[in-house]
Protein backbone atom coordinates (compact mmCIF):
# COMPACT_ATOMS: atom_id res chain seq x y z
CA UNK A 1 0.00 0.00 0.00
CA UNK A 2 1.48 3.24 -1.05
CA UNK A 3 1.37 5.99 1.73
CA UNK A 4 -0.98 8.01 -0.57
CA UNK A 5 -3.72 5.09 0.35
CA UNK A 6 -3.73 5.51 4.05
CA UNK A 7 -5.09 9.12 3.54
CA UNK A 8 -7.61 11.47 2.03
CA UNK A 9 -8.96 15.41 2.16
CA UNK A 10 -11.44 15.36 4.83
CA UNK A 11 -12.71 19.27 4.20
CA UNK A 12 -11.49 21.40 1.29
CA UNK A 13 -12.51 25.35 0.76
CA UNK A 14 -11.26 28.55 -1.41
CA UNK A 15 -11.96 32.44 -0.63
CA UNK A 16 -12.23 35.16 -4.03
CA UNK A 17 -12.01 38.68 -2.81
CA UNK A 18 -15.27 40.74 -4.26
CA UNK A 19 -13.05 43.23 -6.49
CA UNK A 20 -12.13 42.56 -9.76
CA UNK A 21 -10.59 44.65 -12.32
CA UNK A 22 -11.65 44.36 -16.15
CA UNK A 23 -8.26 42.89 -17.93
CA UNK A 24 -9.24 45.16 -20.88
CA UNK A 25 -8.76 48.28 -18.46
CA UNK A 26 -5.28 46.86 -17.80
CA UNK A 27 -4.41 46.80 -21.26
CA UNK A 28 -5.71 50.43 -22.58
CA UNK A 29 -3.68 51.81 -19.86
CA UNK A 30 -0.60 50.24 -20.58
CA UNK A 31 -1.42 50.38 -24.34
CA UNK A 32 -1.39 46.49 -25.32
CA UNK A 33 -2.88 44.85 -28.11
CA UNK A 34 -6.60 44.91 -26.83
CA UNK A 35 -6.57 41.18 -27.62
CA UNK A 36 -3.77 40.49 -25.22
CA UNK A 37 -6.95 39.36 -22.82
CA UNK A 38 -8.38 37.38 -25.02
CA UNK A 39 -5.35 35.55 -26.42
CA UNK A 40 -5.08 34.63 -22.81
CA UNK A 41 -8.43 33.75 -22.48
CA UNK A 42 -9.31 35.67 -19.15
CA UNK A 43 -11.49 38.46 -19.08
CA UNK A 44 -11.20 39.77 -15.19
CA UNK A 45 -8.94 39.13 -12.53
CA UNK A 46 -9.53 39.42 -8.34
CA UNK A 47 -8.34 41.81 -6.59
CA UNK A 48 -7.72 41.96 -2.78
CA UNK A 49 -9.39 44.45 -0.83
CA UNK A 50 -7.23 47.41 0.93
CA UNK A 51 -7.44 45.09 4.49
CA UNK A 52 -7.27 41.76 2.71
CA UNK A 53 -3.71 39.61 2.52
CA UNK A 54 -2.77 36.21 2.06
CA UNK A 55 -3.30 35.66 5.95
CA UNK A 56 -6.66 36.84 5.54
CA UNK A 57 -7.37 35.09 2.67
CA UNK A 58 -6.27 32.03 3.67
CA UNK A 59 -7.86 32.08 6.98
CA UNK A 60 -11.23 32.34 5.42
CA UNK A 61 -10.68 29.57 3.16
CA UNK A 62 -9.32 27.49 5.53
CA UNK A 63 -12.26 28.37 7.96
CA UNK A 64 -14.84 26.69 4.76
CA UNK A 65 -12.02 23.32 4.77
CA UNK A 66 -12.95 23.25 8.99
CA UNK A 67 -16.71 23.28 8.40
CA UNK A 68 -16.88 20.56 5.65
CA UNK A 69 -14.35 18.77 7.98
CA UNK A 70 -16.49 18.49 11.06
CA UNK A 71 -12.90 18.19 13.49
CA UNK A 72 -11.92 19.84 16.04
CA UNK A 73 -9.21 22.17 15.27
CA UNK A 74 -7.05 20.95 18.35
CA UNK A 75 -6.71 18.11 16.84
CA UNK A 76 -4.69 19.68 13.57
CA UNK A 77 -0.93 18.95 13.86
CA UNK A 78 0.40 21.29 10.92
CA UNK A 79 -0.87 24.33 9.81
CA UNK A 80 1.06 24.16 6.41
CA UNK A 81 0.83 27.50 4.02
CA UNK A 82 2.01 28.21 1.07
CA UNK A 83 2.53 31.74 -0.59
CA UNK A 84 4.53 33.72 -2.47
CA UNK A 85 3.12 37.45 -0.81
CA UNK A 86 3.77 36.70 3.06
CA UNK A 87 2.35 40.04 4.95
CA UNK A 88 5.70 39.57 6.97
CA UNK A 89 8.99 38.65 5.63
CA UNK A 90 9.85 37.22 8.94
CA UNK A 91 7.35 35.97 11.20
CA UNK A 92 5.30 33.29 9.86
CA UNK A 93 1.80 33.35 8.23
CA UNK A 94 1.03 29.79 9.63
CA UNK A 95 1.04 30.99 13.17
CA UNK A 96 -1.98 33.87 12.53
CA UNK A 97 -4.08 31.51 10.93
CA UNK A 98 -3.69 28.83 13.71
CA UNK A 99 -4.20 30.93 16.46
CA UNK A 100 -7.30 32.13 14.75
CA UNK A 101 -8.44 29.46 14.11
CA UNK A 102 -7.90 27.49 17.84
CA UNK A 103 -5.27 25.35 16.06
CA UNK A 104 -2.82 25.95 18.63
CA UNK A 105 -0.57 25.25 20.75
CA UNK A 106 0.25 21.81 19.92
CA UNK A 107 1.07 21.84 16.41
CA UNK A 108 3.53 22.49 13.62
CA UNK A 109 3.15 26.07 11.65
CA UNK A 110 5.41 27.21 8.83
CA UNK A 111 5.11 29.13 5.88
CA UNK A 112 6.43 27.52 2.70
CA UNK A 113 7.99 28.90 -0.32
CA UNK A 114 8.48 27.53 -3.98
CA UNK A 115 6.61 30.17 -6.28
CA UNK A 116 3.75 28.66 -6.96
CA UNK A 117 3.99 24.99 -6.17
CA UNK A 118 4.56 25.90 -2.33
CA UNK A 119 1.53 25.03 -0.81
CA UNK A 120 1.56 21.78 -3.15
CA UNK A 121 5.15 20.41 -1.82
CA UNK A 122 3.60 21.04 0.95
CA UNK A 123 0.10 18.87 0.34
CA UNK A 124 2.89 15.63 -0.53
CA UNK A 125 4.79 15.98 2.82
CA UNK A 126 0.90 16.26 4.72
CA UNK A 127 0.42 12.90 3.30
CA UNK A 128 4.01 11.60 4.49
CA UNK A 129 3.11 12.93 7.85
CA UNK A 130 -0.92 11.51 8.24
CA UNK A 131 0.32 8.39 6.98
CA UNK A 132 2.97 7.87 9.24
CA UNK A 133 1.18 8.75 12.30
CA UNK A 134 3.08 11.54 13.09
CA UNK A 135 -0.05 13.73 12.86
CA UNK A 136 -3.57 12.83 12.63
CA UNK A 137 -4.55 16.17 10.59
CA UNK A 138 -2.62 18.34 8.65
CA UNK A 139 -4.56 22.43 7.16
CA UNK A 140 -2.63 22.79 4.15
CA UNK A 141 -3.34 26.46 2.42
CA UNK A 142 -2.70 28.07 -0.50
CA UNK A 143 -2.60 31.94 -0.86
CA UNK A 144 -1.83 34.13 -2.67
CA UNK A 145 -1.91 38.39 -3.17
CA UNK A 146 0.06 38.02 -6.56
CA UNK A 147 2.58 40.57 -7.29
CA UNK A 148 3.39 41.72 -10.52
CA UNK A 149 5.00 44.80 -11.96
CA UNK A 150 2.95 47.11 -13.10
CA UNK A 151 2.76 47.44 -17.44
CA UNK A 152 4.35 43.66 -17.46
CA UNK A 153 2.13 41.01 -18.89
CA UNK A 154 2.13 39.66 -16.07
CA UNK A 155 0.02 42.15 -14.76
CA UNK A 156 -3.06 41.01 -16.68
CA UNK A 157 -3.50 38.05 -14.63
CA UNK A 158 -1.30 38.38 -10.81
CA UNK A 159 -4.88 37.85 -8.79
CA UNK A 160 -5.74 36.69 -5.40
CA UNK A 161 -7.60 33.64 -3.41
CA UNK A 162 -7.16 30.65 -1.47
CA UNK A 163 -7.73 27.32 -1.12
CA UNK A 164 -7.13 25.32 1.93
CA UNK A 165 -7.04 21.53 2.23
CA UNK A 166 -7.68 19.20 5.23
CA UNK A 167 -5.69 16.34 5.13
CA UNK A 168 -6.27 13.45 7.44
CA UNK A 169 -7.27 9.55 7.37
CA UNK A 170 -8.62 7.80 4.36
CA UNK A 171 -11.42 6.58 6.25
CA UNK A 172 -12.71 9.69 7.40
CA UNK A 173 -12.04 11.83 3.81
CA UNK A 174 -14.03 13.23 1.22
CA UNK A 175 -11.43 11.99 -1.57
CA UNK A 176 -8.83 9.48 -0.85
CA UNK A 177 -5.35 10.32 -2.63
CA UNK A 178 -4.25 7.10 -5.04
CA UNK A 179 -0.94 7.95 -5.60
CA UNK A 180 1.39 10.90 -6.54
CA UNK A 181 4.52 12.14 -8.04
CA UNK A 182 6.84 15.22 -8.47
CA UNK A 183 9.32 16.32 -11.09
CA UNK A 184 11.79 19.41 -10.44
CA UNK A 185 14.75 20.84 -12.27
CA UNK A 186 16.42 24.29 -12.23
CA UNK A 187 14.74 26.38 -14.05
CA UNK A 188 14.89 30.22 -14.45
CA UNK A 189 11.39 30.95 -15.67
CA UNK A 190 10.58 33.48 -12.62
CA UNK A 191 12.30 34.68 -9.50
CA UNK A 192 12.19 38.03 -7.15
CA UNK A 193 15.07 38.72 -5.58
CA UNK A 194 15.37 40.40 -1.82
CA UNK A 195 14.32 43.94 -1.20
CA UNK A 196 12.63 43.48 -5.28
CA UNK A 197 8.87 44.71 -5.00
CA UNK A 198 7.83 42.34 -8.49
CA UNK A 199 8.69 39.58 -9.75
CA UNK A 200 10.95 39.01 -13.09
CA UNK A 201 10.48 36.12 -15.48
CA UNK A 202 12.70 34.75 -18.43
CA UNK A 203 10.10 35.24 -21.48
CA UNK A 204 11.16 32.49 -23.42
CA UNK A 205 10.99 29.87 -20.47
CA UNK A 206 7.16 30.48 -19.01
CA UNK A 207 6.20 27.73 -21.19
CA UNK A 208 7.73 24.92 -22.93
CA UNK A 209 10.61 24.61 -20.78
CA UNK A 210 8.83 24.94 -17.87
CA UNK A 211 5.26 24.79 -17.51
CA UNK A 212 4.59 22.27 -20.29
CA UNK A 213 7.50 20.15 -19.34
CA UNK A 214 7.30 19.89 -15.54
CA UNK A 215 3.65 19.00 -15.58
CA UNK A 216 3.89 16.71 -18.17
CA UNK A 217 6.69 15.02 -16.80
CA UNK A 218 5.11 14.64 -13.05
CA UNK A 219 1.64 13.45 -14.86
CA UNK A 220 4.11 10.89 -16.77
CA UNK A 221 5.89 9.54 -13.27
CA UNK A 222 2.23 9.09 -12.13
CA UNK A 223 0.99 7.16 -15.15
CA UNK A 224 3.96 4.98 -14.73
CA UNK A 225 3.58 4.48 -10.67
CA UNK A 226 -0.24 3.76 -11.00
CA UNK A 227 -0.79 2.50 -14.65
CA UNK A 228 -3.40 4.84 -15.00
CA UNK A 229 -4.53 6.21 -18.20
CA UNK A 230 -5.76 9.54 -19.28
CA UNK A 231 -9.12 7.62 -20.01
CA UNK A 232 -9.43 6.82 -16.50
CA UNK A 233 -10.19 10.51 -15.02
CA UNK A 234 -13.25 12.19 -15.02
CA UNK A 235 -11.98 15.55 -14.03
CA UNK A 236 -7.81 16.95 -14.95
CA UNK A 237 -7.00 20.04 -13.00
CA UNK A 238 -3.92 21.93 -13.58
CA UNK A 239 -1.84 25.08 -12.62
CA UNK A 240 -3.67 28.01 -14.37
CA UNK A 241 -1.91 30.86 -15.46
CA UNK A 242 -4.30 32.15 -17.90
CA UNK A 243 -6.76 30.31 -19.68
CA UNK A 244 -5.13 28.60 -22.12
CA UNK A 245 -2.06 26.44 -20.68
CA UNK A 246 -4.28 24.12 -19.01
CA UNK A 247 -5.85 23.12 -22.39
CA UNK A 248 -2.75 22.42 -24.43
CA UNK A 249 -0.99 20.48 -21.40
CA UNK A 250 -4.11 18.49 -21.47
CA UNK A 251 -4.04 18.09 -25.03
CA UNK A 252 -0.44 17.10 -24.76
CA UNK A 253 -1.00 14.04 -22.35
CA UNK A 254 -4.57 12.92 -24.24
CA UNK A 255 -6.82 14.68 -22.19
CA UNK A 256 -9.60 16.27 -23.50
CA UNK A 257 -10.83 19.45 -23.29
CA UNK A 258 -14.19 18.72 -21.24
CA UNK A 259 -12.38 16.97 -18.04
CA UNK A 260 -10.69 20.24 -18.00
CA UNK A 261 -13.14 23.21 -18.24
CA UNK A 262 -15.23 22.30 -14.75
CA UNK A 263 -12.12 23.16 -12.96
CA UNK A 264 -11.08 25.95 -15.00
CA UNK A 265 -11.19 28.81 -12.67
CA UNK A 266 -8.42 31.71 -14.47
CA UNK A 267 -10.59 32.79 -16.71
CA UNK A 268 -12.91 34.76 -14.34
CA UNK A 269 -10.77 36.06 -11.56
CA UNK A 270 -6.92 35.48 -13.24
CA UNK A 271 -4.04 33.41 -11.94
CA UNK A 272 -4.11 32.66 -7.67
CA UNK A 273 -0.66 31.48 -8.05
CA UNK A 274 -0.52 28.91 -4.68
CA UNK A 275 -4.28 28.95 -4.97
CA UNK A 276 -4.31 28.40 -8.48
CA UNK A 277 -4.72 24.53 -8.97
CA UNK A 278 -6.00 24.32 -5.73
CA UNK A 279 -9.01 26.70 -6.41
CA UNK A 280 -9.74 24.17 -9.83
CA UNK A 281 -9.70 21.14 -7.31
CA UNK A 282 -11.98 22.90 -4.86
CA UNK A 283 -14.41 23.80 -7.25
CA UNK A 284 -14.49 20.60 -8.97
CA UNK A 285 -15.23 18.53 -5.03
CA UNK A 286 -17.96 21.15 -4.98
CA UNK A 287 -19.75 19.51 -7.60
CA UNK A 288 -18.15 15.84 -7.60
CA UNK A 289 -19.83 12.27 -7.32
CA UNK A 290 -18.63 9.26 -5.37
CA UNK A 291 -16.46 7.33 -7.48
CA UNK A 292 -15.13 9.91 -9.38
CA UNK A 293 -11.24 10.45 -10.31
CA UNK A 294 -9.46 13.51 -10.35
CA UNK A 295 -6.12 14.08 -11.75
CA UNK A 296 -4.69 17.29 -10.16
CA UNK A 297 -1.03 18.57 -11.24
CA UNK A 298 -0.27 22.40 -9.79
CA UNK A 299 3.14 23.39 -11.46
CA UNK A 300 5.31 26.17 -9.53
CA UNK A 301 8.27 28.53 -11.07
CA UNK A 302 12.01 27.55 -10.47
CA UNK A 303 10.24 24.93 -11.40
CA UNK A 304 8.90 22.22 -10.22
CA UNK A 305 5.24 20.06 -10.68
CA UNK A 306 3.36 17.29 -8.92
CA UNK A 307 0.65 15.04 -9.84
CA UNK A 308 -1.87 13.63 -7.54
CA UNK A 309 -4.70 11.18 -8.31
CA UNK A 310 -7.50 11.14 -6.34
CA UNK A 311 -10.80 9.09 -5.68
CA UNK A 312 -14.23 11.08 -4.46
CA UNK A 313 -15.76 8.99 -1.90
CA UNK A 314 -19.34 8.80 -0.56
CA UNK A 315 -18.92 11.60 2.05
CA UNK A 316 -18.16 14.26 -0.40
CA UNK A 317 -22.11 14.71 -0.99
CA UNK A 318 -22.71 15.45 2.65
CA UNK A 319 -19.62 18.07 3.03
CA UNK A 320 -20.03 19.80 -0.22
CA UNK A 321 -23.14 22.20 1.17
CA UNK A 322 -21.73 22.85 4.53
CA UNK A 323 -19.18 25.76 3.57
CA UNK A 324 -19.55 28.60 0.71
CA UNK A 325 -18.79 26.95 -2.64
CA UNK A 326 -16.45 28.18 -4.89
CA UNK A 327 -19.24 29.36 -7.41
CA UNK A 328 -20.49 31.15 -4.79
CA UNK A 329 -17.52 33.76 -4.80
CA UNK A 330 -17.43 33.81 -8.58
CA UNK A 331 -20.34 35.48 -8.62
CA UNK A 332 -20.11 37.60 -5.41
CA UNK A 333 -17.99 40.40 -7.63
CA UNK A 334 -18.06 44.21 -7.95
CA UNK A 335 -15.71 45.80 -10.58
CA UNK A 336 -13.06 48.44 -9.86
CA UNK A 337 -11.27 50.70 -11.74
CA UNK A 338 -7.12 50.57 -12.13
CA UNK A 339 -7.16 53.50 -9.84
CA UNK A 340 -8.50 51.43 -6.88
CA UNK A 341 -6.78 48.37 -7.89
CA UNK A 342 -3.63 49.95 -7.92
CA UNK A 343 -4.36 51.35 -4.49
CA UNK A 344 -5.61 48.22 -2.87
CA UNK A 345 -2.39 46.67 -4.58
CA UNK A 346 -0.30 49.19 -2.95
CA UNK A 347 0.87 50.21 -6.23
CA UNK A 348 0.89 53.66 -5.38
CA UNK A 349 3.95 55.12 -3.21
CA UNK A 350 2.85 57.40 -0.37
CA UNK A 351 4.78 58.19 3.29
CA UNK A 352 3.39 56.39 5.76
CA UNK B 1 -1.12 54.99 14.43
CA UNK B 2 1.50 53.01 16.69
CA UNK B 3 -0.35 50.12 19.09
CA UNK B 4 1.34 48.81 22.12
CA UNK B 5 2.58 45.87 21.52
CA UNK B 6 1.35 43.93 25.04
CA UNK B 7 -1.98 44.44 25.33
CA UNK B 8 -2.53 43.79 21.43
CA UNK B 9 -1.18 40.29 21.93
CA UNK B 10 -3.10 39.67 24.64
CA UNK B 11 -6.24 40.33 23.21
CA UNK B 12 -5.31 38.51 20.16
CA UNK B 13 -7.15 35.40 20.36
CA UNK B 14 -10.64 37.70 21.45
CA UNK B 15 -10.24 39.67 18.42
CA UNK B 16 -9.47 36.66 15.85
CA UNK B 17 -12.71 35.04 17.55
CA UNK B 18 -14.62 37.54 18.62
CA UNK B 19 -14.53 36.52 22.27
CA UNK B 20 -17.56 37.77 24.37
CA UNK B 21 -19.59 37.25 27.96
CA UNK B 22 -22.13 35.57 28.70
CA UNK B 23 -24.27 35.85 32.05
CA UNK B 24 -25.29 33.41 33.38
CA UNK B 25 -27.98 35.41 35.72
CA UNK B 26 -29.39 37.68 33.44
CA UNK B 27 -28.45 35.80 29.93
CA UNK B 28 -27.63 38.90 27.96
CA UNK B 29 -24.03 37.71 25.63
CA UNK B 30 -21.77 41.58 26.01
CA UNK B 31 -18.86 42.22 23.96
CA UNK B 32 -16.07 42.88 24.63
CA UNK B 33 -15.90 40.57 27.04
CA UNK B 34 -15.31 41.36 30.55
CA UNK B 35 -14.60 39.29 34.58
CA UNK B 36 -18.64 41.31 35.45
CA UNK B 37 -21.87 41.48 33.95
CA UNK B 38 -22.50 44.68 32.66
CA UNK B 39 -25.81 44.56 32.15
CA UNK B 40 -27.14 43.16 35.71
CA UNK B 41 -23.44 42.96 38.16
CA UNK B 42 -22.92 39.51 38.12
CA UNK B 43 -19.56 38.02 38.21
CA UNK B 44 -21.54 34.59 37.12
CA UNK B 45 -20.20 35.07 33.19
CA UNK B 46 -18.75 32.45 30.59
CA UNK B 47 -16.33 33.29 27.81
CA UNK B 48 -18.22 32.14 24.53
CA UNK B 49 -17.06 32.81 20.87
CA UNK B 50 -19.48 34.87 18.12
CA UNK B 51 -17.05 34.15 15.17
CA UNK B 52 -19.66 31.58 13.69
CA UNK B 53 -22.66 33.79 14.45
CA UNK B 54 -24.50 35.98 12.03
CA UNK B 55 -25.16 39.52 12.93
CA UNK B 56 -27.72 42.46 11.46
CA UNK B 57 -26.64 46.02 10.61
CA UNK B 58 -28.45 48.38 13.57
CA UNK B 59 -26.80 51.40 12.61
CA UNK B 60 -23.39 53.29 10.96
CA UNK B 61 -21.48 56.31 10.44
CA UNK B 62 -19.28 56.58 7.31
CA UNK B 63 -15.74 58.74 8.62
CA UNK B 64 -14.78 60.63 5.90
CA UNK B 65 -11.87 62.28 8.07
CA UNK B 66 -10.21 58.96 8.88
CA UNK B 67 -7.53 58.80 11.49
CA UNK B 68 -3.82 58.69 10.63
CA UNK B 69 -2.81 55.23 9.36
CA UNK B 70 -6.08 55.44 7.96
CA UNK B 71 -6.04 57.08 4.63
CA UNK B 72 -6.09 54.61 2.35
CA UNK B 73 -9.53 53.29 3.82
CA UNK B 74 -11.44 56.33 3.32
CA UNK B 75 -14.16 56.62 3.67
CA UNK B 76 -14.03 54.09 7.12
CA UNK B 77 -17.54 52.62 7.84
CA UNK B 78 -17.84 51.74 11.35
CA UNK B 79 -20.96 49.51 12.18
CA UNK B 80 -22.99 48.62 15.15
CA UNK B 81 -24.16 45.12 14.95
CA UNK B 82 -26.56 42.64 16.26
CA UNK B 83 -25.74 38.90 16.27
CA UNK B 84 -28.73 36.85 15.48
CA UNK B 85 -28.68 34.09 18.33
CA UNK B 86 -27.28 35.71 21.28
CA UNK B 87 -27.97 38.90 20.53
CA UNK B 88 -24.89 40.32 21.28
CA UNK B 89 -23.97 43.86 19.98
CA UNK B 90 -20.60 44.63 18.42
CA UNK B 91 -18.83 47.49 16.87
CA UNK B 92 -16.52 46.82 14.36
CA UNK B 93 -15.63 47.73 10.68
CA UNK B 94 -17.31 47.23 8.00
CA UNK B 95 -16.17 45.62 4.67
CA UNK B 96 -16.56 44.40 1.32
CA UNK B 97 -19.68 46.89 1.08
CA UNK B 98 -19.92 50.64 -0.61
CA UNK B 99 -21.83 52.77 1.24
CA UNK B 100 -24.61 53.10 -1.01
CA UNK B 101 -25.28 49.29 0.31
CA UNK B 102 -25.78 49.70 3.54
CA UNK B 103 -29.20 49.58 5.07
CA UNK B 104 -30.80 48.93 8.45
CA UNK B 105 -31.21 44.99 9.12
CA UNK B 106 -28.33 44.22 6.49
CA UNK B 107 -27.14 40.48 7.30
CA UNK B 108 -23.38 40.41 7.64
CA UNK B 109 -20.98 37.91 8.77
CA UNK B 110 -17.59 38.08 10.73
CA UNK B 111 -14.31 37.63 8.99
CA UNK B 112 -10.64 38.14 9.74
CA UNK B 113 -9.16 41.42 7.94
CA UNK B 114 -6.01 43.89 8.71
CA UNK B 115 -7.75 46.23 10.99
CA UNK B 116 -4.49 48.67 11.60
CA UNK B 117 -0.90 48.13 10.92
CA UNK B 118 2.25 50.28 11.75
CA UNK B 119 3.90 51.32 9.01
CA UNK B 120 5.70 49.79 6.50
CA UNK B 121 8.62 48.31 8.79
CA UNK B 122 5.42 47.85 12.15
CA UNK B 123 2.95 45.19 13.39
CA UNK B 124 0.06 44.05 11.49
CA UNK B 125 -3.05 44.03 13.55
CA UNK B 126 -6.06 41.57 11.99
CA UNK B 127 -8.99 41.57 13.73
CA UNK B 128 -12.76 40.96 12.71
CA UNK B 129 -14.80 43.25 10.54
CA UNK B 130 -18.07 42.76 8.90
CA UNK B 131 -18.79 42.09 5.07
CA UNK B 132 -22.74 41.36 3.71
CA UNK B 133 -23.53 37.80 3.50
CA UNK B 134 -21.64 36.03 0.35
CA UNK B 135 -24.67 33.95 0.15
CA UNK B 136 -27.82 35.10 1.00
Amino acid sequence: MLPEEKTGILGWGSYIPRWRIDLKEIADLWGFNPVQPVELAVSEKSVAGVDEDAVTMGWEAALNALKRAGINPGEIGAVWFGTESKPYAVKPSATIIAEALGITPKTMASDWEFACRAASEAIRVAIGAVASGLVKYALVIGSDTAQANPGDVLEFTASSAATALIIGPRDEAAAFFEASASFVTDTPDFWRRDHSWYPLHGEAFTGEPAYFKHIVGAVELLFEKTGLKPEDFDYAVFHQPNGTFPIRVARMLGIPREKVLPGLVTPYIGNSYNSSALIGLSKVLDEAKPGQRILLAPFGSGAGADAYSIVVTERVLERQGKALKVEDYLKRKHLISYAKYAKNRRLINRIV
Amino acid sequence: MKISIPPSWRNRVARYRLTATKCRDCGRTLYPPSEVCRACGSRNVEKVELINEKAKLVTWTIIYSAMDGFEDRRPVILGVLETLESKARILAPLTDVLPEELQVGLLMEPVMRRISEEGEAGLIHYGIAYRPLVKT
